[in-house]
């Protein structure tokens, strides 16, 4: 009997313990956020390691976003010439080619491989930082960890995302026009001036405003689960695997919400 | 004067202090000993303000530190110098870098000068030679001298922390640690004052499970047991204390037969 109530006390402090845990992370993660964000536009200015957080992210995510956007790009005409001959819409397969990959597709499709490696080195790199005292140190400095380590990565992020989507768009298009073209045998001037047809001001637009938020939000989630890492390499693998399983749900749930706010803003009937 | 009343801290539901009240003057040479997850590092953490603690006080000379923020802890972090386990050096530095870092973060100190100093301070430690080497090349002897540089180069401190300077190293770097840190804590003397910094009488807090190392170095000891001080008290009171949890220790170190 005693033994029932001091497992159920010790169930409902740990209940407690838990809620109150998560309502701190919440409240640790906004400011993280915000301070983070904020310290782009404050000093002290740690541009050695923004160029650095650059290179990273964008340089060597490079090739990976080639690659996956050109299959995509392929993949998606493909199917798309398969079921519109079907119907004998052919000639609309560059449009639909055109506005999936600017509008949803391309920022997508970027932004879950940005996660995948960016993301989940951006999480370790500070989970091992952490753990090795390293992030203790800095704050014993008296520097700020969030301006050091955070707001580099925010701003890289910010900066490459955005970069690597607009080639990541180029290649899909170019994926597209290669099967469009030399399997499904269309008109080249055609795929094209449908391209171009659909880069209008509204298309380019919402598919530009994703990588920014999409950046942001990874970034953000990324070094908040790194600089919670505890309890060695087991923490460090949860915490990065959090990270990038975080990320890639808050990129597709972000990405509905955006799409319905853009398509609104922007006056597309739905 | 280091202050602590009734400091209760815990990590979530694990209790690692319990009501914990001692006090240590800067210039004692104190030894922290316990086993693994008894709190020590919490210690240390505690008094430079990284972490909180759940409820009590903690005063660094006359100042409570308890709910101070992240700005107005700087100034009491100035006063210690702390070097963590394993070093903590910057993976991403070298070592020049490393002992650059706060050079270059608060002074306006020419590359020359700053090239100098860090020579200068990597001669105190010992280990010149490393200069342009990454912290993975390191043993685990010159990672602790080089954090123990880089903690110089910080600031001029009252007081050094060191959490287990000796953990994962052989027995002779271990004594050659314990030496430097005697060494840096050395009553002031024309000789063996190199910068301001080796042998200015400073004190330390030493946190280590390793008694033989603690006693090579310190004057004062304190052992932890369960969230709790469970001895205070000199070297002659360690040796012959019939704690059974502080006479294991010794057995474990062949000091003392049971």
């Amino acid at each position: 009997m005693g033994q029932g109530r001091q497992d159920s006390q010790y169930l409902a402090k740990m209940k407690k313990v838990k809620i109150k845990e998560l309502i701190s992370g919440l409240q640790d993660f906004y400011l993280l956020s915000l301070r983070g964000l904020v310290g782009i536009i404050r000093k002290p200015f740690y541009l050695k390691d923004t160029i650095e957080q650059m290179d990273y992210a964008g340089a060597g995510t490079f090739l990976i976003i080639f690659l996956v956007s050109l299959f995509v790009g392929m993949a998606l005409s493909l199917q798309l010439s398969a079921e519109l001959s079907r119907l004998g819409l052919k000639m609309y397969t560059g449009m639909i080619v055109g506005i999936s990959v600017i509008r949803e597709l391309g920022p997508v499709v970027a932004a879950l491989v940005f996660a995948g490696r960016v993301g989940a080195g951006m999480a370790s790199e500070l989970g091992s930082m952490v753990l090795g005292h390293q992030v203790d140190t800095l704050r014993v400095f008296g520097v700020d960890p969030i301006k050091k380590l955070v707001t580099p990565r925010i701003l890289s992020s910010l900066l490459m995302l955005p970069a690597l989507t607009i080639i990541g768009d180029a290649v899909s298009l170019f994926g597209g026009y290669y099967i469009a073209v030399f399997v499904s045998h269309q008109s080249s001037t055609f795929y094209w001036s449908s391209i171009r047809e659909v880069l209008t001001f509204e298309n380019v637009f919402a598919g530009a405003v994703k990588p920014f938020i999409f950046g942001y939000l990874i970034a953000c989630i990324c070094c908040y689960t790194g600089l919670s890492t505890k309890g060695g390499a087991i923490g460090l693998r949860r915490s990065t695997t959090r990270a990038v399983v975080t990320s890639i749900i808050m990129i597709i749930v972000s990405d509905f919400i955006l799409t319905r706010i853009l398509l609104y803003a922007l006056g597309f009937p739905v | 004067m280091i202050l602590f009343d009734k400091v209760w801290f815990s990590y979530g539901t694990r209790q690692v202090l319990k009501d914990l009240s001692f006090s240590i003057e800067f210039k004692e040479k104190v030894a922290i000993l316990g086993g693994s997850g008894e709190g020590k590092t919490t210690i240390l953490k505690l008094i430079v303000g990284l972490i909180k603690p759940d409820s009590g006080k903690i005063t660094i000379e006359g100042e409570d530190i308890t709910n101070k923020t992240e700005d107005e802890l700087r100034g009491v972090r100035m006063k210690f110098s702390i070097v963590f386990q394993e070093g903590a050096l910057f993976d991403s530095l070298n070592v020049k870098e490393n002992v650059a870092f706060c050079l270059r973060e608060y002074t306006k100190m020419s590359e020359d000068e700053t090239d100098k100093r860090v020579r200068e301070l990597l001669q105190i430690v010992g280990v010149e030679e490393a200069i342009e080497l990454m912290p993975e090349e390191l043993s685990g002897g010159m990672h602790r001298r080089v954090s123990i540089a880089r903690s110089l180069a910080a600031c001029e401190p009252k007081m050094f922390l060191y959490d287990e300077p000796t953990s994962g190293l052989d027995p002779i770097n271990a004594d050659n640690i314990c030496k430097l840190i005697l060494e840096l804590s050395a009553p002031p003397s024309p000789p063996l004052s190199k910068g301001g910094i080796k042998g200015g009488g400073r004190g330390f807090i030493i946190v280590t499970h390793k008694v033989f190392d603690a006693m090579k170095v310190a004057d004062r000891f304190m052992f932890l047991k369960d969230g709790m001080i469970i001895f205070d008290g000199n070297k002659g009171e360690l040796i012959n204390t019939t704690i059974p949890e502080i006479q294991l220790f010794m057995v474990e170190l062949n000091l003392k037969p049971l």
